[in-house]
């Protein structure tokens, strides 16, 4: 378990959980990044943006 | 080798669509000598293979670029040259990560150079049904801590009217201004789909080319257009809609090339998360508004791919294309870390 470094809300994580590995908070719907599996840190998801080409 | 000298003998050799020939044949004797199972196809991809076993990795990038030369210049850090970043860089980078790492490779990785990606992907069409690999990268320019998870379908769609000729003067609407309000019709409705929309779920039209072929007794027009399609758009009911606004002229579907978008939750996906963290870069994802050969194998591997590669795609297609060298290296770096944890 670990809490959402937005809303503080409660996250399972589950065991076979990998670093960057992208999760969601069922409370507030974030997106977060596995930074850390020992310990578990969370941190934003990276930044998704619209680009054109190619 | 050297990375840089071999990046730069690739932009050396002209390649626009359909004359990759020469290209071709550099690639293969240079891939063999370096211990790569090497050949051209019958279209002329280069097929490079090297190491055995699971997982199969696929690291495909086209070898064609779009029309004109650009004189090689190193200025500043900085490689100009056409195909420095769509996409000659990101295919170099593919070759020169799986050669620094060959001796340690525990797992299978195949380097496909494509032709024809700047027309219509024929080189990506040929091989898809060929291959069946564990991941998938495609080499297209992201910047070093990029990640392009998906690009916009794209429908090619022509318009052709031919009639008898009529008095400027009557009420009958002439060819030319049929085939514009038959172009006001697609835009109207894109518009309307798209309203509060982002760019990548929005449905973009283009109007490429118009021309109108009047003689003494007839007149003519035909009108190329280009609609890129997002994610889960039911494009045969699109198609339908096309058709049935057609009024006097004719339709054609060109082509047409399925939207992709990837999960952000796969290994490869976290491989290279980590990779670009362990390398000083905070990793981004990409949508593209364009397309590129992932569009034509995603749907049929259905297995973790995404598009990579240094380089801003804002140089694209440009008279200043060019890549940082450091970027080019760094993304040398980047990359064999991925493959190693594949």
């Amino acid at each position: 378990m670990a809490a959402c470094i937005v809303c503080e809300g409660n996250i399972d994580i589950p065991e076979d959980t990998e670093e960057g590995e992208i999760i969601e908070c069922p409370e507030c719907g974030i997106e977060l990044e596995v930074v850390s599996i020992d310990p578990i840190e969370l941190a934003p998801a990276p930044k998704e943006e619209e680009d054109w080409g190619e | 080798m050297d990375n840089v000298s071999f990046l730069k003998d690739l932009l050396n050799i002209y390649s626009p669509s359909g004359e990759e020939k020469e290209i071709s044949n550099y690639l293969c004797e240079k891939l063999n000598s370096l211990g790569f199972n090497t050949y051209c196809d019958e279209v002329g991809n280069v097929i490079a293979k090297i190491g055995s076993g699971k997982p199969d990795i696929i690291l495909l990038g086209h070898i064609d670029t779009v029309k004109g030369f650009i004189d090689i210049k190193e200025i500043d850090g900085k490689i100009y040259g056409r195909g420095s970043v769509d996409a000659k860089g990101p295919f170099a980078v593919f070759v020169c990560a799986v050669n620094e790492i060959k001796d340690i490779l525990n797992k299978s990785v195949t380097i496909i150079g494509t032709v024809q990606e700047e027309e219509r992907s024929k080189g990506a069409r040929y091989i898809v049904g060929r291959y069946s690999p564990d991941y998938a990268v495609i080499g297209e320019p992201s910047g070093t801590s990029g990640i392009t998870l998906g690009y916009k379908g794209s429908l090619e769609v022509e318009y052709s009217l031919k009639k008898e000729m009529v008095h400027h003067s009557g009420k009958d609407l002439t060819a030319a201004e049929q085939a514009i309000d038959f172009w006001n019709k697609i835009e109207h409705f894109c518009t309307n789909f798209s309203k509060g929309k982002k760019i990548f779920d929005a449905l973009i039209p283009s109007l490429i080319s118009i021309n109108s072929l009047n003689d003494d007794y007839t007149q003519g027009v035909v009108a190329e257009l280009n609609v890129r399609t997002p994610v889960d758009f039911d494009v045969e009911k699109f198609k339908d809609w096309i058709t049935s606004n057609k009024g006097e002229g004719e339709v054609k579907f060109i082509d047409f090339r399925p939207p992709v978008r990837s999960s952000k939750n796969s290994k490869l996906i976290r491989s290279f998360i980590k990779s670009i963290r362990r390398h000083d870069g905070e990793p981004v994802f990409k949508l593209k508004t364009g397309t590129s050969d992932m569009n034509v194998v995603a749907e049929k591997w259905k297995c973790p791919i995404l598009a990579y590669g240094p380089g801003e795609s804002s140089l694209d297609h440009t008279p200043n294309e060019n890549i940082s060298i450091e970027e080019y290296k760094k993304a040398i770096e980047i990359l064999k870390y991925v493959i190693r944890s594949l």
